[in-house]
């Protein structure tokens, strides 16, 4: 009997059930979108704050003047592969072009791509062994422009000279040291110098807080005793700083959001109860308590809650991953539990909106009520 | 007639129009806090990526190819250019003077640096901690690398600008420290090419960087051991600007390459190329370069911030729109047994739904001014509690709530208008 009025009752009344089920699911989709933004947030902006550079740098331990890759290797496996961004070593040495000395800085292009994405470069980054990068400073100096076919003279490590024709592919400006740095292939400068295997310092970049961190450093420094990892401070914690900031933006944008669209929802299911004291005056009369009354609209409220809660959590699932895709370019993490809480959350709300009409409505005298006064 | 028809209304249905106008104010308040925030959120986010320094660094022209080479002695060919102290404050009058948030001169000399018995050879580095500053347009600033180097971790505090016979406060890098084997307060001798003097530590430093090698003092006290009185290395510039277009980029190549309309707009946006254009035109023989890990980086995290934002806002307008109309559709059919009974007294209508429209303007109109004050209210409660400083309030939030507030009233009303106007008044009043 129960069962049949609550059908009955909401397949009856459709265009007034179906104005308090869209208030329902514009609130939950609202709730499971901003609540999965808002958790997601950390992870996504810390991606992007990966484009400020390394924040962790491996440098030698104790006496060695250089870092053995295979050592930086050994302590890159300690960082989750999902975190790690990338992984720069470079080798410093002195050349000379014209028998002026500049810096040779021996890297992989690839990975300072991954750890220094705001390297401009004018003409092309380099491609086969005997490209190379030149610092904007040097290329002013020097009036030297991409394409030019320079000669690199020098000294190897067991002191032989050496001369080799490069191309200069491009041109790079940052605006600090890399500016007056010659770069090249890392195979290049070993074959070069005639030792290989080591780097003055190797730049890491890690998308994790910063209490992540300062983990790893601790692993790493205890896991492999050749390298010691330091963070970069100006890196790591300016960013802590502004992405807690940020973070704290989009909560208290959620919370305010969240308020005010539980508000509207609550409104919306009060005018639908108010409407229906003819209603309830008529349940009354003919003998209904006011017990059973108010299980009725409970359990229309349930009904409705759960579903427009489930609707808008699907709803707001997507709209949470079009945000992302939008301003991230990346998908949105979405922890699944989050969907029957939106909707029993939604429940909830709808339930308590119902109850203060319900019982006003049923205090009344019925034979007043259906007079209409 | 009308007016007492509406009036009436007015006052018997003041529990309905009380719900309309209160969902009326909370969707306003959301739109016109989160349009709030939206539009001041760039201003903030760019104030608090402050914290990643310097985003400008100003050298002399010609010579910024030596100072920065690794392993390359001093004194070899063109380091011998300096930028003139007493024209740096004039950096505070170029056209976005008020965009320049911090500046710091530096300059750099070896030295000899003695404690005790120990002696070490290290960079020593002439700069402003906390220096006060009278600029050529009558203002003052309080500038330096107090401000600048945000990210140091300080042991003790920071160093005083002040030099009194060749003795000066100076901090010091941790790893140098450690070197010497200096604590706080202690006094070290420094000794370079002109002259020598005495360093009492005031602080002792972390910065995760080169600087941890150095000693750093007033910069008067470096131009006296070096014998380069009035003379500076380099400056670091901290300045908010607009992330780079296709426009800064073109004039960033060469900012003649620009047409006489585009100059115009390129000069007085603050690009961080017309800002380092505005600084070489004040500072003589100056070279102004942005310091792209944190310019380019900036507009990265600028841009997305404010996106997300304002995806966020259009689905909070949209919501509240929804929200709105869908409680005016409610209360409109509501009435239909009142409006039914007007039509059979033999209201037309026009004249029907005239007085409801009426009706329902007037209570969205004071619903929404009630919630524009409560959304300022919102705003300022989250620019207080998240960047410590209030939102700034814009006036243009105002035409955009209102065209929202009418639209969303109108649409709204129109489904149940037209449901209204093809009621039967008998079978309406007969309650079905």
């Amino acid at each position: 009997m129960f069962m049949k009025m609550l059908v009955s009752s909401l397949i009856r009344r459709r265009s007034r059930m179906l104005v308090a089920l869209i208030a329902i699911a514009i609130g939950a989709t609202v709730l499971l979108g901003m609540v999965a933004i808002s958790f997601d947030i950390p992870r996504q902006m810390g991606r992007e704050f990966r484009s400020y550079g390394a924040n962790m740098i491996l440098v030698p331990s104790g006496e060695d003047a250089l870092v053995k890759l295979s050592d930086a290797e050994r302590a890159a496996a300690f960082i989750p592969k999902e975190q790690l961004v990338g992984m720069t070593p470079y080798r410093y040495e002195i050349v000379r072009i014209n028998m002026q000395g500049y810096t040779a800085a021996g890297t992989s292009f690839d990975d300072v791509r991954r750890t220094s994405p705001y390297w401009n470069v004018n003409g092309e980054w380099p491609k086969g062994a005997d490209d190379i990068l030149i610092g904007s400073d040097i290329a002013e100096f020097t009036r030297i422009t991409p394409g030019t076919v320079i000669a690199i003279t020098g000294r190897s490590g067991s002191g032989a000279r050496f001369k080799r024709d490069m191309t200069v592919s491009g041109i790079v400006r940052t605006g600090s040291v890399e500016d007056a740095f010659i770069f090249m292939h890392m195979p290049t400068l070993e074959e070069l110098m005639g030792d290989s295997g080591t780097a003055e310092v190797v730049e890491i970049s890690v998308a994790t807080s910063e209490a992540g961190l300062g983990e790893l450093v601790s692993r790493i420094e205890a896991e492999v005793p050749g390298v010691s990892p330091r963070l970069v401070k100006r890196v790591t914690q300016s960013e802590t700083a502004v992405l807690s900031k940020l973070q704290s933006l989009v909560f208290l944008v959620t919370l305010v959001v969240l308020a005010l669209t539980m508000i509207c929802v609550a409104t919306t299911m009060m005018t639908v109860v108010m409407e229906r004291r003819k209603e309830i005056g008529l349940k009354k009369a003919i003998g209904a308590g006011n017990r059973s009354i108010a299980a009725e609209f409970i359990g229309e409220g349930l009904l409705l809650g759960v579903a427009g809660g489930l609707f808008g959590g699907v709803c707001g699932y997507f709209f949470a991953q079009a945000v992302s895709m939008n301003v991230f370019g990346r998908s949105v993490y979405l922890d699944w539990k989050l969907l029957p809480l939106t909707a029993a959350v939604s429940a909830v709300v709808t339930v308590a909106a119902c109850l203060g009409p319900v019982r006003r409505a049923t205090d009344v005298e019925p034979a007043l009520v259906l007079r209409g006064e | 007639m009308f007016r007492r028809m509406l009036l009436g209304a007015l006052t018997r249905q003041r529990g309905k129009l009380a719900m309309i106008a209160l969902t009326m104010a909370l969707g306003v308040s959301l739109a016109t806090a989160m349009l709030n925030v939206m539009m001041d959120v760039g201003d903030k986010v760019n104030q608090e990526l402050k914290a990643y320094g310097a985003n400008l660094s100003v050298v002399p022209r010609g010579a910024s190819i030596l100072g920065d080479l690794y392993g390359v002695e001093e004194g070899l060919g063109v380091s011998d250019k300096y930028l003139a102290e007493d024209e740096l404050p004039r950096i505070k009058t170029i056209f976005w003077a008020f965009n320049i948030v911090d500046f710091a001169p530096y300059l750099e000399t070896k030295a000899s640096i003695g404690s005790g018995t120990r002696e070490v050879d290290a960079t020593v580095t002439g700069t402003w901690f906390d220096k006060h500053l009278d600029v050529p347009t009558g203002e003052s600033v309080d500038t330096g690398i107090k401000r600048l180097k945000s990210w140091w971790d300080v042991n003790g505090g920071w160093a005083d600008d002040s030099v009194s016979d060749a003795s000066a406060d100076g901090m010091m890098g941790s790893n140098l420290a450690a070197k010497l084997g200096i604590g706080l307060g202690d006094t070290v001798s420094v000794t370079a090419a002109e002259s020598s003097g005495t360093v009492t530590v005031a602080g002792i430093f972390h910065s995760g960087g080169n600087e941890d090698d150095r000693l750093f003092v007033p910069l008067r006290f470096a131009q006296a051991i070096s014998g380069k009185a009035g003379l500076v290395g380099s400056m670091e510039v901290s300045a908010l600007t607009t992330p780079e277009n296709d426009l800064a980029r073109r004039a960033a190549q060469d900012p003649n390459s620009l047409s006489r309309h585009e100059w115009d707009t390129w000069y007085c946006t603050a690009y961080i190329s017309s800002i380092a254009y505005q600084i070489e035109e004040v500072i003589s023989n100056a070279r102004a370069k942005p310091v792209l890990q944190v310019a380019e980086s900036e507009g990265a995290i600028l841009q997305k911030t404010q996106l997300l934002m304002l995806l966020l806002t259009i689905l909070s307008l949209a919501c509240s729109a929804l929200a709105i109309s869908n409680l005016v559709t409610a209360s409109v059919m509501e009435r239909s047994a009142e409006i039914g009974l007007l039509k059979a007294v033999g209201a037309s209508g026009v004249e029907v739904s005239l007085l409801i429209m009426t009706e329902i303007t007037i209570t969205a109109f004071a619903g929404g001014v009630l919630g524009y004050f409560v959304g300022l209210g919102f705003a300022q409660m989250i620019g207080s509690t998240v960047f410590g400083s209030a939102i700034n309030a814009k006036l243009m939030v105002i035409p955009m709530v209102a065209v929202l507030v009418v639209v969303v009233t109108l649409a709204g009303s129109l489904p149940a208008m037209k449901m209204l106007l093809s009621l039967r008044p008998a079978e309406v009043l007969h309650g079905r």
